[in-house]
């Protein structure tokens, strides 16, 4: 590869610890996700996984008697941010650092107003700009031609597959800069899942994504670079040239298990 | 024997709801059969021309109509109170709260305790006190029932919104944040609207005591012939209260059957602001989901 690697990492994560009610979530944990790739964290139940993917967003603020320690740095905007820091705000941070849960949550809305309510509170875009977004969202996600005769029509009568991809193209309309994704396709078809892992592997040129996943299959077809989380900490890091050989992949990190 | 236990669990709830709706319905037969026949513009106007005694040329002096109007400004006016402050203490406790959260909960279960001839008193106590210090010219009078009756409907609001927020599922509740919703944006925008059915329950849960509360107005500003209440200060007539002495001090058989036509008509007005809470609620959920 002739490319490049980009100047600084996306996300730089380091000695980060996160607690629940005093029970220890993450322990120590350091990761460095590099741009315009796919970082996957695998690990068992338990690992800690979805607790790091909203360290770097903070959303594990949102539950009582979090406490974190370390320190997150996102690239956003081509600005090095510390998330921890205490002077960047959270709600900026969630914008550009965009998430998208393992359940699809549409809003209970119509199709237009899952994009309406967020892009007009936390843009304040008004309505031509929010259409023009939602439709070049949808067309990211190849989902514009299944709903376009439906925008108007409730979110929650879209398929299962339907609803998740409407999730990640409200994530994309913010125009993030990062893109989380916590088991994006754990309660999807095989079909499915393989449609919204071949929008990943397209969108990774334009986003940084670092995703969760069970599956050590879908991990070896996305991943760029793969973090085994386990107990909270990070046992293994791998990255492409690990992945070639499933059988080879696969004990390294049944390994860990 | 699990099935016959299954079998019996279903007729007892089948026979629960069926016990609820005969009461209901045993009830309104009843009042129907003493105080239909008392229904019509006379129980209302007297012999007061409707259009005088509404636009309030003429006043009423045998009819309900001065009480119709004392209830429904009391019922108005203690929801105007008690829905804000109650809505706004419930989004306190679901969603805010820090450690105060359980001291405060037993405050509200303490206020929902308080019978309403205790609040009653507190307000008689209130205007003893005030006419003593700062207000020499104090009375009972409508806007202190008013108070009193949104204190007393206030733990209903509270509750239902607190129980409504704390139900949205752990999802919904992320979805505003990860968005990059501000928590006053994600409350206003996602969670109150989707909050908002359960909050409408307590709503009308407080409309329905203030309207048929006696004891706190008995004390607190009522009056038998007051009439049509002249404001904020003024004393005032209620439904309740009328249905109260008409059956206490009725002298003839006609009288009583008028107690039960004002119980009829006290019915009518709180299923009326029923439907109209639950229309109010319609029409803020569709703004907030157009479609159906």
């Amino acid at each position: 590869m002739s490319q490049q690697p980009p100047a600084a990492p996306a996300v730089e994560i380091r000695g980060l610890s996160v607690q629940f009610g005093g029970l220890t979530a993450l322990n120590d944990v350091s990761l460095t996700v590099p741009a315009q790739s796919i970082t996957v964290v695998v690990g068992p139940s338990g690992a800690g996984k979805t607790t790091l993917l909203r360290a770097i967003n903070r959303l594990n603020e949102c539950f009582a008697g979090c406490r974190t320690a370390g320190s997150v740095r996102v690239q956003l905007g081509g600005a090095s941010v510390d998330v921890y820091g205490g002077s960047y705000p959270p709600a900026a941070l969630r914008r550009q650092a965009a998430m998208v849960f393992q359940t699809p949550s549409v809003l209970p809305l119509s199709v237009a107003r899952n994009f309406a309510v967020p892009l007009g509170a936390v843009l304040g875009l008004g309505r031509g700009e929010i259409a023009e977004r939602m439709e070049h969202a949808l067309r990211e996600v190849q989902l514009y031609d299944e709903v376009k005769d439906r925008l108007h029509a409730p979110a929650q009568n879209l398929s299962g597959g339907q609803q998740q991809r409407l999730c990640l193209a409200r994530a994309l309309a913010l125009r993030p800069s990062l893109l989380l994704l916590d088991e994006p396709t754990a309660n999807l078809d095989f079909r499915v899942t393989r449609q919204i892992e071949e929008l990943l592997v397209r969108l990774k040129t334009q986003y940084t994504i670092l995703a969760v996943s069970h599956s050590l299959g879908q991990t070896r077809r996305l991943a760029d670079h793969v973090a085994v989380l386990s107990g909270g900490c990070i046992v293994r890091t791998l990255d492409r040239s690990h992945l070639r050989d499933a059988a080879v992949f696969e004990s390294l990190v049944e390994e860990v298990f | 024997m699990r099935k016959a236990a299954d079998r019996l669990l279903t007729v007892f709830a089948w026979t629960c709801g069926l016990g609820i709706v005969a009461v209901a319905a045993g009830i309104v037969v009843f009042l129907c059969l003493r105080g239909a026949h008392t229904l019509g513009p006379r129980l209302l106007f007297d012999d007061v021309p409707w259009w005088q005694a509404v636009s309030g040329q003429r006043p009423v002096f045998g009819g309900l109509w001065p009480a119709v109007v004392g209830t429904l400004c009391l019922t108005l006016g203690a929801a105007a109170v008690a829905i804000p402050l109650g809505v706004a203490a419930g989004v306190y406790l679901a969603e805010y709260g820090g450690r105060w959260t359980r001291s405060f909960s037993a405050l509200v279960d303490l206020l929902a305790a308080v019978p309403s001839v205790v609040m009653g008193l507190f307000g008689f106590g209130l205007i003893l006190f005030l006419r003593k210090t700062l207000l020499p010219e104090a009375n009972t009078c409508l806007l202190l029932s008013i108070f009193c009756l949104a204190l007393l409907v206030l733990p209903y609001p509270i509750r239902t919104t607190e129980t409504a927020l704390r139900a949205l599922s752990p999802e919904m509740r992320l979805l505003g944040p990860s968005l990059g919703l501000s928590q006053w944006q994600s409350l206003w925008r996602i969670h109150l609207p989707a909050a908002s059915r359960g909050i409408l329950s307590g709503v009308i849960l407080a409309v329905g005591r203030a309207a048929e509360d006696t004891a706190v107005i008995l004390l607190t500003g009522v009056v038998a012939n007051a009439g049509v209440p002249g404001g904020l200060t003024a004393h005032f007539e209620a439904l309740p209260f009328t249905i109260y002495y008409l059956a206490a001090e009725h002298r003839t058989g006609d009288e009583l059957d008028r107690a039960f036509g004002a119980a009829i008509v006290l019915l009518a007005l709180t299923a009326a602001l029923f439907v109209l809470a639950t229309w109010i609620e319609r029409g803020l959920h569709r703004r907030w989901r157009p479609q159906p």
